[in-house]
């Protein structure tokens, strides 16, 4: 019997949201088919590939710092991020921000965001102290500042959207991204609270959080998963924002990847099982339902681009 | 599964406000009719001429394009007795959001309406009886048997005729209720769709009343397996329990805010 090939179609598809300006923004979402099932679809963007840098300056990473040499201040910094192959975007992650941590201050922080902005003409996400208390303040003063540049400001949570949401979606017109700590039912509900604020829905995506690969990871799977068959399947408009999951900050703080060589002689080189862990971690993020990844060495960044574009 | 489909019924030419303002081409009380239901949640909206014999095509034109113009293509389901009208309201109608539906073909003279909705690509009510109501299952069985297999004949999606087992009324068919239930969960089994005015079972009951006893059938025939109900979506009990319902069912993904989607 010849095998007929049925395409599986739906008569919905993720909603597109573009971040950044000119020649290099780029646009997440847009497709109507499950992740890299280009047999049943055209999936019209592919999915993107953001490099996380940090106020703290660079990572005790011996690739990391290989790449990032003679690099000195953050507007450096970011334009070397930016060139990294396989980039599409930067994303500031703003950690000096934590009043638990370097405390650092929000004048300050911002004076950081603007540098880097400054420096790049690749698209721009910025991502928060993980300090509700802090985020509240930080992130509406990052979206003031980044006006005209279309940013992704991450993120709005359960305890901070009013403010956070408000700010980058209504007042400055930035991206939004809602967050939840895979945990589908508030991914959801984000989404209907933020677009009762008035935010756009194409001017929201979801962070619905990740898992470093074996640490409960198939609740990451089944959640996004979840998500996509109901954004699709079932037309859900308060699921069909395109996921932005940051990646590194999640792997590079596993024992996997900080184990030194001395503890674990028989694990191998500690970079070679960070960047494992990194690569893994991505991919299968964007096997379940990611439109765009975050992370952080470059042979990561290298890595996953290049896989992105062999599946599309 | 596709979530439960709420076709608004107060679109009715039996409302003097309404029929009034379809004899006089009157665009504004229709329109806040519409309104009312959109915003209630109603997927679907019911525009019931009556027999509309010497006007109906013009009418039913009308009633779609300002339906559709003003509400984004909302889908409509066309109810009339008037099959010139039915096709005159397709003729003009747009599917972005969804097929018309014909509403309604019978087992007995009205059965030729399936043939309609079969040439014009539309979805079509099939009302299990044909002269009166059916006196058992395996009556409106026999019904949807035959209608399905003429649709089929016809080239239609099995899919695209809605059964619909007649809805009784409980005051006077109280012993029947069980019997309509089980119908649906025949139709399910066959993987076929249905619908039916289901505030029928609730007719001559005290006005409080209504929506409790809605509410209960609606949540017993989801149960069963029904996939559409004419309704008044203004009801808000009724609509709370379709959509808690269309949450157990798996339906539709729980969010806190879910009563107000």
């Amino acid at each position: 019997m010849p095998f007929n090939r049925k395409p599986q179609k739906f008569n919905a598809s993720i909603k597109e949201v573009t971040i950044g300006c000119g020649e290099k923004a780029v646009t997440l979402g847009g497709e109507s088919v499950f992740p890299f099932y280009t047999f049943d679809g055209d999936m019209k963007n592919a999915p993107k590939v953001g490099v996380e840098i940090s106020d703290m300056g660079i990572p005790e990473v011996a690739g990391i710092k290989a790449y990032y040499e003679g690099c000195t201040t953050m507007a450096e910094i970011a334009k070397k991020a930016a060139a990294m192959e396989g980039a599409d975007f930067v994303c500031l992650r703003l950690e000096g921000g934590d009043p638990n941590g370097a405390n650092k201050s929000t004048d300050e922080l911002v004076a950081i965001v603007k540098e880097v902005a400054d420096a790049i003409d690749v698209p721009l996400a910025v991502e928060g102290s993980k300090n509700v208390e802090k985020d509240a303040e930080l992130l509406p003063k990052v979206a003031e500042a980044l006006q005209g540049k279309n940013a992704l400001i991450l993120s709005a949570r359960e305890e901070d959207y009013k403010a956070v949401g408000a700010a980058a979606g209504l007042a400055y017109d930035q991206k939004v991204g809602a967050e939840s700590a895979v945990d589908i039912n508030l991914a959801k509900q984000l989404n209907v609270v933020v677009t009762q604020l008035g935010v756009k829905p194409e001017s929201i995506v979801m962070n619905v959080g990740t898992a470093a690969a074996g640490y409960g990871y198939e609740y990451v799977v089944s959640t996004m998963d979840r998500i996509k068959a109901a954004a699709l399947s079932q037309g859900d408009a308060m699921l069909q924002m395109p996921i932005v999951t940051p990646v590194s900050s999640e792997t590079w703080n596993v024992k996997e990847a900080m184990a030194s060589e001395a503890d674990m002689p028989e694990w191998g080189p500690v970079e070679e099982r960070g960047i494992s862990m990194e690569i893994m971690t991505a991919a299968a993020d964007l096997a379940s339902g990611s439109d765009a990844v975050i992370v952080m060495h470059p042979q990561t960044v290298a890595t996953i681009s290049k896989m992105i574009k062999d599946l599309m | 599964m596709a979530k439960f489909v709420t076709i608004g019924e107060r679109i009715h030419c039996i409302s003097p406000v309404i029929r009034k303002a379809m004899e006089e081409r009157d665009p504004e009380p229709i329109l806040k009719r519409a309104k009312e239901q959109l915003d209630a949640g109603a997927t679907y909206l019911d525009v019931n001429i009556g027999p509309a014999e010497n006007d109906g095509e013009d009418l039913m034109k009308w009633a779609v394009k300002l339906l559709q113009e003003n509400f984004d293509n909302v889908p409509l389901a066309l109810d009339t007795a008037n099959k010139k009208a039915i096709e005159a309201g397709i003729s003009v109608y747009n599917r972005s959001k969804g097929k018309p539906i014909v509403n309604s073909a019978d087992a007995g003279g009205r059965i030729e309406n399936i043939d309609l909705a079969a040439a014009n690509d539309a979805i079509v009510i099939a009302l299990c009886s044909a002269e009166g109501i059916a006196k058992d299952n395996d009556e409106r069985m026999m019904h949807c048997q035959n209608m399905l297999e003429r649709g089929m004949m016809l080239g239609m999606e099995p899919t695209d005729l809605w059964f619909d087992p007649l809805f009784l009324v409980v005051k006077g068919m109280q012993e029947k209720q069980m019997e309509v239930l089980e119908a649906i969960k025949m139709f399910s089994d066959m993987g076929l769709n249905s619908t039916g005015g289901l505030s029928n079972n609730s007719n001559g009951m005290p006005k409080n009343i209504r929506p409790i006893m809605d509410s209960a059938l609606v949540a017993m025939a989801m149960m069963q397996g029904l996939t559409s109900a004419i309704v008044n979506p203004c009801d808000l009990r009724l609509m709370e329990t379709i959509k808690s319902c269309d949450v157990f069912k798996n339906n539709t993904l729980y969010a806190d805010s879910y009563l107000e989607l």
